[in-house]
């Protein structure tokens, strides 16, 4: 029998279809559809400036929409021969990995909700929250950020969100051990979890699956160490790494790298409190450096002879390896734009983990996934 | 206490109503308002219409009573708008549900569609004509109270795979058959825990079983048996952990999916009346009912109701902590839960009869005392 979940299902986190072929209760055969929250966001980019399409990075993914933006920020910098100033990169940083906390955050949240846990999906939404609060702070914004630039970002921080910040930190770690008690600390959650939703590291390298679910299989992959980018090469931090490739182990590792960027929050802190100074690159052209692109005639006439270049940059978004690719033509907006979402890899993969568990292990095993449609469908 | 019974009341109105009203009409025509057969049936008809406005009343007070308790697990407030700290949130969202359409799928069976829900509701309020909430609440000496209560509480899975087969819905199928499996599973332990209070009490009436709690309640001999017991109940009573039938996560809403409306709310009221009942059961069996121990100093045992009131009050602790176990434990999987049910909880429930059959035969406990003797 085949039954849809989705693209109206409480398990699917977005609009996307889980078809499953089930005999009783043990999933025979998988299909994940997905396309429906397509808003052609590539083509879009193609007719406009460099700074409009940041609005639409953030709309990429919305629960990371400031990891989106810093990739497309920094494959446009490259490809319009731009550098940001050295404290506009640590800011990407921070803003990156508070990102990141909530992200995953979020991802606990629908995660232990899935597993039918009520009370910590509260709490993390509640702590989502302190994330927002700062995001917010100096984006002006909770979800939607616009707040990178090509060539920088676009305002400093405001005074005292250094110590403000730092308190969320301590508030976070505290309660992280409160997440591992809830999840951790109970039997049947690992009598659920344990060895579900396998994906060994052969078939994650095999199938591209890359992110917590890859370094859940063991394998030490992570852009921001491997390929570093922004500040990254300046902030020490450990790369999470669990094995058994299982929802636990992705569990492990989210967490972990909760842990993990509380610290790069930390370290960020620190530079910035110590080293003030500009967050915007000079010169830029002045369709770049206007807070706002010009529009009309006017902005037209302003681009001509300006070098071409392509732009390829790659980050470690909170759901896997997102890659970015920018052609510059000389003109005001992108010949083209490629974007190379993870979880489009990690939910074409769902055979290989969901065939020959049981329906009731859907939703943990996609809950481990981190799904977020947005980016998937672009 | 004794002399006073809720039929007793009702019994003594309606008399009084109708001899009035027949002193009102002294005609002959009107004789058979004072015939005693009419005055019986009224009287039931009102002991009926009290009991079941006091049980309704509970059970929302008991949603209420949840919404509050999982907010603070939750750290939030809870329905706080309607009314002082949204006690009247539960009759609003029953107002709403009541007006809103009721829709039936095309290819649902009508017949099962709409008489399933009715008759899960009815046959779960039938139970509280039963339960002796406190003395004179019951709807008299049953002797066989105990086996009844559960035999209409064993409905149910008849009446959700009805509910379930009827909607023609994927998801409800699967719910329902679940939902089956998983009730009728939990019903040997139950029951077999049951046995265990039984054992000890020597009757199947729960008043006595009440009675003869009087030394000490039975929770603390039989603890084994209340573990089996509330376990059991909370898988009867499809809530967290064991809520598979409804697991909305992979589900949508379960067995009753495709119910809106008044139907829907027929489902929801039932589930919490199920779970007023369970709480009632387990207060019975283990918890000594509406009595209280010797050692409470007497004006707390000493006011009108006094039974009543510490009824509740213990209906409403047991229920809290199936709340709490809600607030913090995910849901266990179907054939986890098929293996828990069949292979722990059955030979836990007979190893608790057999502890009940060795308490009987010591019948002295050091430092609880003795068993009262039947009748007692």
């Amino acid at each position: 029998m085949w039954i849809n979940m989705g693209p109206q299902h409480p398990m699917t986190h977005g609009l996307w279809n889980l078809r499953v072929r089930i005999d009783g209760e043990l999933i025979l055969d998988v299909d994940p559809e997905m396309g429906y929250l397509h808003r052609g966001i590539e083509k879009i980019s193609e007719d406009r400036h460099y700074n409009e399409i940041i609005t639409l990075m953030d709309r990429t993914c919305y629960v990371a929409g400031m990891a989106w933006e810093t990739l497309f920020v920094l494959g446009a910098e490259q490809a319009l021969h731009v550098t940001p100033p050295e404290r506009a990169e640590w800011i990407r940083v921070l803003s990156e990995e508070i990102q990141r906390l909530g992200s995953h955050i979020m991802w606990y949240a629908a995660f232990v909700q899935d597993l039918g846990l009520m009370s910590p999906f509260l709490y993390g939404m509640r702590d989502r929250d302190l994330l927002l609060d700062l995001l917010q702070s100096y984006t002006g914004a909770r979800m939607t950020y616009e707040y990178n630039r090509v060539g920088g970002v676009r305002n400093d921080l405001p005074s005292g969100f250094t110590d403000r910040a730092r308190k969320v930190c301590d508030w976070l770690e505290d309660r992280f051990r409160e997440y591992d008690a809830l999840c951790l600390g109970s039997a049947i959650f690992h009598k659920r979890c344990d060895g579900l939703g396998v994906l060994k590291a052969a078939d994650c390298v095999r199938l591209g699956v890359t992110g917590p679910m890859l370094r859940s299989a063991g394998v030490k992959r992570d852009l921001r160490k491997d390929r570093p980018y922004s500040a990254y090469d300046r902030v020490d931090f450990d790369v999470a790494v669990a094995e058994g490739g299982d929802v636990t182990g992705r569990y492990l590792v989210r967490m972990e790298e909760m842990r993990q960027s509380v610290r790069i929050v930390r370290q960020a802190l620190d530079w910035l409190d110590r080293n003030p100074g500009p967050c915007l690159a000079e010169n830029l052209p002045r369709w770049l450096g206007a807070p706002y692109a010009p529009v009309g005639r006017e902005g037209y006439l302003l681009r001509r002879n300006y070098p071409k270049g392509l732009g390829f940059s790659a980050i470690e978004e909170p759901h896997g390896e997102a890659l970015a690719y920018v052609v510059n033509e000389g003109v005001e907006h992108p010949y083209r734009v490629k974007l190379k979402s993870p979880i489009f890899v990690n939910l074409s993969a769902a055979k290989e983990y969901l065939v020959g568990y049981r329906v009731a292990d859907i939703p943990p095993i996609m809950g481990s996934v981190d799904i977020c449609v947005g980016e998937v469908d672009r | 206490m004794t002399g006073l019974t809720l039929y007793g009341v009702a019994n003594g109105l309606i008399q009084y109503l109708l001899t009035h009203l027949y002193g009102v009409l002294p005609h002959p025509y009107f004789a058979f308002l004072v015939n005693g057969a009419v005055v019986t049936g009224l009287s039931v008809l009102v002991f009926a219409a009290i009991l079941l406005g006091a049980s309704m009343i509970n059970t929302i007070m008991l949603i209420w009573f949840e919404r509050k308790l999982l907010g603070r697990f939750m750290d939030r407030r809870g329905a706080m708008h309607v009314g002082y700290a949204g006690l009247l949130q539960n009759f609003a969202d029953g107002l709403k549900l009541f007006r809103k359409h009721t829709y039936k799928p095309h290819d649902a069976d009508a017949l099962g569609f709409y008489v399933a829900p009715t008759a899960y509701l009815v046959s779960s309020l039938l139970i509280f004509a039963i339960l002796p909430a406190s003395t004179g609440w019951g709807a008299g000496a049953l002797p066989l109270s105990l086996l009844l209560a559960l035999v209409v509480f064993s409905f149910a899975p008849l009446f959700i795979f009805l509910s379930a087969w009827s909607q023609a819905n994927k998801y409800s199928l699967i719910g329902g058959m679940r939902s089956a499996a998983q009730m009728i599973a939990y019903e040997v332990p139950i029951l077999l825990a049951v046995v265990a209070v039984v054992i000890v009490s020597g009757s199947f009436d729960l008043t006595t079983i009440v009675t003869m709690q009087q030394n000490y309640w039975y929770w603390i001999p039989l603890l084994l048996a209340l573990v089996v017991f509330v376990t059991g109940m909370l898988a009867e009573m499809e809530r967290i952990p064991f809520d598979l039938p409804e697991a909305e996560a992979e589900l949508v809403e379960g067995w009753n999916t495709e119910y809106g409306g008044m139907l829907f709310a027929f489902f929801m009221l039932s589930d919490y009346l199920r779970a007023l009942i369970g709480s009632f059961l387990v207060v019975l069996l283990f918890f000594g009912g509406w009595t209280m121990p010797g050692w409470v100093p007497g004006p707390l045992t000493s006011f009108p109701l006094e039974g009543l009131f510490w009824f509740l009050v213990k209906t409403y602790a047991v229920f809290g902590v199936f709340v709490w176990i809600r607030a913090s434990l995910p849901r266990v999987r179907t054939d986890q839960l098929l293996r828990i049910g069949w292979m722990r909880m059955v030979p836990l429930a007979l190893l608790s009869i057999v502890l009940a059959v060795g308490l009987v035969l010591i019948r002295c406990l050091p430092l609880l005392g003795c068993l009262p003797s039947l009748g007692g």
